[in-house]
């Protein structure tokens, strides 16, 4: 039997207000909240036009998007009296506002950066709410929020969870206000969705989570019926011309809902503003709907919050069919002739069953949401129960080098932490491609590339799985550098469209013209694992393969202030590591499964790992390797839970703390990743490595476990097919 | 071939990074946006910035810089039309 999947619970904060009934009545309204920017000085010139929240408390030493994302989601838990199963958020700005203000402070104390990283919004409300569950970052820029709730859709559907919190939260900062700025896509008249005058967008923040549940509430606001998610594969920034991968989103979220375009009653746009995406957009709309229903864009009224849009406007979807109301499309007087669209010119009472919610964002990256009123729509039948993940290829980049180099220096026993060489990272990569490219996307288009030749396929890639933990920090301090020492005059728009998490997923797709899937995840030091865990949730049985890679970048100045575990005097290190995976296990090197992943403070935590791992004699009998995870700046707690892992489980097995061996770097977990697969393929662990005999990887005990510990604790475990 | 020209293509060639270009086989009539070159939006972005920066003449990429970027000799014919102080 399939699940529905209910909304239980709302909330939202927004230039428009802060919760449902204050939304409502804004957009009931017809006024547009945008104004010109005061929440942080400009050195020059007239602030621009902004969605600025303007009743969000200030009394806290906390980032603004974190008690952004706090407030919001305390309104949705409201009517709830147990935390939720897990937590999934959109977002890509993190702790930057306040980071700006460290960075130009020359502050060196890293203590003050701790919540810089998109992790820790999540981990905020997990602590905040006691949720004891993943808590997966999205981070795929302005479609964020929508992703959110697509992955936690197909948790539910899963089983995996019965209620996730899930929605999208960013705050105004000066990396997107002059970003979007650079790139002249604001418009400095506020913002006109679909208008023949229309001149780009108007930059904004906000929050907005839902509370999505497989048990019926007593009341459902609305029912989650479908999601799609696609990838332009086209270009960093700019939308496909002719709208193909929002075409592709909405007809795989129309699929996903069983739903024929007809029994739409009303779509609610990205809509931006900006003169290429409202045409983009609208093309693809008109492809898929004969007569469209009727739809507008908020983004007049609101401006575009980022990866919290894709959350507010599925909250706005949600009032639209529980109170049989559309909002208008605020700030477009002259619709644009060109785009052979009717927009909604007033907020309209009327009958609406069913709402399609269109997200698109930089890196070609598509999600839609189909949103209903509850139990209107018949169930679409389940799909079929999904077989597991299976590897066909890997690759690895680390200090020591490419795949073949870092493996025979591990064969030794000897380290391979280092910063890996960037002249051999580029060296499979084609010049023209990479010009524009720093770091972090070369050293993910090294992987993907080496990964995918490594599996022998000859089809590519369709759907692409990305983990950093810190994103692309190259491009990132160089844009906030050049913005200050230009006194805010001439940042790089190179720079800006490079900063964001999911650039290097997004020219990966480039790369290969994969245009299904593309979620790039952030969870600190779990990140690869919660890109595996993405994966496992989106990736279809009847799909093409896949690319799940997991890399970071060691900056020599920002790493050592934002990652806890880089002390001074810290060798810097970096890589990461790629594999090209399908769902078919025949000719597969082996098999990959994310067993475990729940906060490490969980009372029980270990005996709970150790149940999902099939109890202690099971994985006694399974185990011949553990590779653990142990961030420097967690060393004592994960060795306790080590140490208690151990004791409770009785394993006897050799233990390799991974990390001596791979330097300090957020997704290091992916090297040791690929060292599992490496040797499954070869069918021995090295001695050296092991410092003891070569261990065959023979007969039933054939698996090897990798654990991440710490703040988490996570488990991947790698066996024959 | 004037001083200004030659001044364009090494800083277009440095901000764009364009490896396999040097300053002499730079046609400045060849079409610099969406020819060989490989050069987009963005990069058009990067240009404008620096030709705000480096001579003072902001351009409206969206109203005119399909145009005044078509090549690199009419880029430097607009910096030297719209140059503050210029007597053309």
């Amino acid at each position: 039997m399939g699940k529905r999947v209910y909304i239980a619970g709302l909330g939202i904060i927004s230039p428009l207000g802060e919760g449902l009934a204050a939304t409502e009545e804004a957009l009931r309204d017809n006024h547009s909240a945008i104004r010109p920017l005061d929440l942080f000085p400009l050195l020059h010139g007239e602030p621009l036009p902004t969605g600025q929240v303007r009743d969000l408390a200030e009394q806290s030493d906390l980032p603004r998007t974190h008690r952004l994302a706090l407030n919001a989601a305390r309104q949705a838990m409201a009517s709830s009296h147990t935390p939720p199963d897990a937590i999934i958020l959109g977002n890509t700005t993190g702790g930057i506002l306040t980071t700006e203000a460290l960075l130009r402070a020359k502050a060196d104390n890293k203590e003050l950066y701790r919540y810089h990283g998109l992790n820790s919004v999540a981990e905020y409300l997990a602590q905040e709410l006691g949720c004891r569950g993943i808590p997966l970052t999205v981070s795929t820029a302005c479609s964020s929020g929508a992703v959110a709730i697509a992955l936690a859709l197909e948790m539910l559907r899963s089983g995996k969870a019965k209620a996730v919190l899930a929605g999208g939260v960013d705050s105004l900062c000066r990396l997107t206000y002059f970003g979007f700025h650079s790139l002249q896509l604001v418009d400095k008249q506020g913002c006109r969705p679909l208008d023949a005058d229309r001149h780009g967008m108007a930059v904004a923040e906000g929050a907005a989570m839902l509370l999505l549940t497989t048990e019926k509430p007593a009341r459902p606001l609305a029912e989650l019926l479908g999601a799609g998610l696609s990838c332009d594969a086209y270009h960093p920034a700019a939308p496909h011309p002719e709208g193909r991968g929002a075409l592709r989103a909405m007809q795989a979220a129309l699929a996903d809902a069983g739903l024929n375009p007809t029994e739409i009653s009303y779509i609610n746009l990205h809509g931006t503003g900006t003169p290429e995406n409202d045409l983009a957009e609208a093309k693809a709309v008109r492809t898929l709907f004969a007569a469209p229903p009727p739809l507008s864009s908020i983004k007049g009224a609101t401006g575009h919050s980022l990866a919290a849009s894709g959350a507010i406007e599925a909250v706005v979807a949600a009032i639209a069919v529980a109170k049989d109301f559309l909002p208008a499309n605020t700030g477009c007087r002259n619709p644009d002739p060109a785009l052979g669209l009717t927009p909604l010119r007033q907020p309209t009472n009327q009958a609406t069953a069913a709402v399609l919610s269109n997200s698109f964002g930089f890196g070609g990256n598509n999600g839609c949401l189909v949103i209903a009123k509850a139990d209107r729509f018949p169930l679409p039948a389940p799909r079929q129960g999904k077989a597991g993940l299976a590897i066909h290829g890997y690759a690895c980049l680390t200090g020591a080098g490419d795949t073949a180099a870092t493996l025979a220096l591990l064969a030794q026993g000897l380290p391979v932490a280092g910063t890996a060489d960037l002249a051999g990272i580029s060296a499979n990569l084609p010049p023209n491609l990479v010009r524009r490219l720093k770091r972090l996307p070369r050293l993910t288009l090294s992987l993907a590339l080496s990964a995918h030749q490594d599996s022998g396929f000859e089809a590519k890639p369709g759907a692409v799985f990305m983990g950093t933990g810190w994103g692309a920090l190259s491009e990132t301090h160089d844009f906030l550098t050049r913005l200050t020492d230009s006194g805010e005059q001439f940042p790089s728009p190179t720079d800006f469209v490079g900063s964001v998490h999911n650039g290097p997923a997004g020219q990966t797709a480039i790369l290969f013209g994969a245009s299904g899937a593309n979620i790039t995840a952030s969870g600190g030091d779990y990140s690869f694992e919660q890109a595996l865990f993405a994966a496992d949730l989106m990736l279809d049985e009847g799909q093409e393969s896949a690319l799940v890679l997991g890399a970071d970048e060691g900056h020599p100045v920002l790493s050592p202030l934002l990652d806890p575990s880089i002390a001074s005097g810290t060798l810097l290190a970096d890589g990461g590591g790629g594999f090209c995976l399908s769902r078919k296990a025949a000719g597969a090197q082996c098999l990959v499964r994310i067993p475990f992943y729940q906060c490490s403070a969980a009372e029980g935590g270990i005996k709970a790992l150790i149940d999902a791992l099939g109890g202690a004699q099971t994985l006694n009998g399974k185990y011949a390797l553990l590779l653990a995870g142990i961030p420097a700046a967690v060393r004592e707690e994960g060795e306790g839970q080590l140490a208690e892992f151990l004791g409770q489980s009785e394993l006897q097995a050799p233990i390799i703390r991974y990390r001596e061996f791979t330097g300090e770097f957020a997704s290091a977990s992916a090297v040791a990743a690929v060292m599992a697969a490496s040797f499954l393929r070869s069918g021995e662990v090295p001695g050296p490595f092991v410092s003891g005999d070569d261990l065959a990887l023979a007969g039933k005990k054939n698996a090897i476990l990798v654990l991440g510990l710490g703040r988490y604790l996570s488990a991947m475990e790698f066996s024959r097919p | 071939m004037n001083t200004l020209t030659a001044e364009l293509k090494v800083k277009i060639i440095d901000i764009l990074n364009l490896q396999d270009l040097s300053p002499e086989n730079f046609d400045e009539n060849d079409r610099l946006v969406g020819g060989a070159l490989g050069i987009d939006s963005i990069d058009v972005l990067e240009m404008v910035v620096m030709v705000e920066k480096d001579y003072g003449v902001v351009i409206n990429s969206q109203e005119v810089g399909e145009k005044i970027f078509s090549s690199l000799a009419s880029l430097a014919e607009y910096i030297k039309e719209n140059t503050p102080g210029s007597s053309s």
